[in-house]
């Protein structure tokens, strides 16, 4: 039996850079996809705002693994080779686009219909309203659930070692397998989320409180 | 981890795995077949491996994969021509792996069943352990029979787990863990009052925890580990039957044995015939 050393500890640490990157190129996707979702869901066109609806349910009502897990499988059948990276990196931004474009809508939503109306008594078309009027009110409102949706990206980073990508959490159980101190290592563990993820909640909480004082 | 999500976790990759298990027999496209002379031509052989099963598959100092099974896969790769891609997979995810061509073969510590060999192609034993009921001095355990009422942890779906499942006695509450470190860590933490194990486990039981008292109460399955391959890849299984033969009579094998067990090895068990 192997003693947890610091080869170890540094392995287990080093694992961190793959769930920071993980989180970031997932959070850019679902971005992007977000910005596209939001849109369909919110505009005119009742085709486009059925196939975003679609999208949205299919993805907040299946378990996140599954779809990971899918992801990196299914391609492999019809002859395409999908690395666990690239797996995992599609499926957190498929499942990140889903709930992007939901928190978004709803503040795109939010912003009331009048500001609508009067842009357009300015004479302004669809984008230069998005873009000047609803935009920049939307994005305020969005801020706090923005930042708490990527702090559960983060979290749900560790399930993509389902597909054996070695992730942080996937790090501490193979190193776990080896030397049995499960206390030590899962505390550890838990600890680096924690060092991750509670300033993004602090940030995101003081937003709140400066978006209800600019409110008030 | 909370222990609802583990269990929720656990749940839900199982259903994964149900679902890609339903889907894989009717897959579309028919794999490349990986021959040996394929596999010479091409250069490279990928293989699946364990990394976190030590001494069968875990990993060294330098964070690399390294075992009784590196080992193996390692003198295969020489013995074929090619050079040796390790790809680390988990006992859940193996057969996937294997039948969606991430791997041409799998070298990963993988008793051969009859539920198994339904899906993948074995080759003959290559290594094999016993899995034993363990649990504390102070518990009566000697059959089946006297786990009525008791709780028993057990890495799930391993065969420990399918042995356990056929013969324990319906009032017994089997626990699944997802390996065998957390399966180990809930006898010491007390969740469970015996478990299911191989003699590796016992080992480091009794080495590092020996105030718990732990013995073996009774043989839960002699498990024979072959090598598995896709169901087309025939000339692949019938090359690396003929390599477990040369290694384990030129004493390559027990070297390796020797080295991950500092025990000389038993003669390897026979084919299991279904």
């Amino acid at each position: 039996m192997r003693s947890l050393g610091s080869g170890e500890i540094l392995f287990i640490l080093a694992a961190v850079r793959w769930t920071l990157l993980l989180s970031v190129v997932a959070f850019i996707g679902g971005t992007l996809g977000g910005i596209v979702i939001a849109l369909m869901r919110s505009g005119h066109i009742k085709a486009l705002r059925w196939v975003a609806a679609g999208y949205i349910k299919l993805f907040q009502g299946t378990p996140l693994l599954m779809q990971l897990f899918l992801a990196f499988f299914v391609p492999g059948i019809f002859g395409f080779d999908v690395d666990p990276w690239g797996a995992a990196a599609l499926g957190l931004s498929l499942h990140a686009s889903a709930f992007l474009g939901e928190i978004w809508r709803g503040s795109i939503q939010v912003v009331p219909v009048g500001q609508w109306e009067s842009s357009a008594a300015l004479g302004l078309r669809y984008w230069n309203q998005m873009r000047h009027i609803v935009v920049p009110q939307a994005f305020r409102i969005a801020i706090p659930p923005t930042v708490g949706f990527l702090v559960q990206l983060i979290k749900a980073t560790s399930l993509a070692s389902i597909i054996g990508f070695v992730e942080l959490t996937r790090a501490a159980q193979v190193i776990n397998n080896a030397t049995f101190q499960p206390f030590t290592i899962f505390g550890l563990v838990g600890l680096t989320y924690f060092i991750i993820c509670w300033p993004l909640s602090a940030y995101s909480k003081r937003m709140e409180q400066k978006l209800a004082l600019a409110a008030r | 981890m909370t222990f609802h999500s583990q269990i929720g976790r656990r749940h839900f990759s199982a259903l994964a795995l149900g679902a890609a298990a339903a889907l894989l027999p009717g897959a579309i496209r028919p794999a490349v077949a990986a021959t040996p002379d394929e596999i010479k031509k091409r250069g490279r052989i990928q293989i699946g491996i364990l990394t976190d099963y030590p001494p069968f598959g875990g990993i060294d100092e330098n964070q690399k994969p390294a075992g009784y099974d590196v080992d193996v896969a390692n003198l295969l790769a020489k013995a074929i021509g090619a050079e040796l891609n390790l790809v680390p997979v988990t006992g859940p995810n193996r057969i996937p792996f294997l039948l969606t061509n991430k791997v041409d073969m799998l070298v990963a510590t993988f008793g051969i069943t009859e539920e198994r060999s339904k899906q993948v192609l074995f080759s003959n034993p290559y290594s094999a352990f016993t899995t034993y009921i363990l649990a504390p001095k102070s518990i009566a355990i000697s059959t089946p029979d006297d786990l009525k009422g008791v709780r028993v942890g057990v890495a799930r779906a391993s065969t420990q787990d399918s042995a356990l499942s056929a013969i324990a006695p319906r009032e017994t509450r089997i626990m699944r863990f997802d390996d065998d470190a957390t399966t180990t860590q809930s006898i010491i933490s007390g969740q469970v009052q015996a478990i299911g194990a191989s003699s590796t486990v016992f080992a480091q039981l009794s080495e590092n925890y020996a105030n718990l008292q732990i013995e073996r109460k009774f043989t839960l399955k002699a498990q024979a580990n072959g090598m598995a391959f896709r169901k087309q890849d025939e000339a692949l299984r019938d090359w690396s039957n003929d390599f477990i033969k040369t290694i384990s009579e030129n004493g390559e094998l027990g070297k390796i044995h020797q080295r991950w067990f500092k025990t000389a090895m038993d003669p390897l068990p026979p084919m299991p015939q279904f």
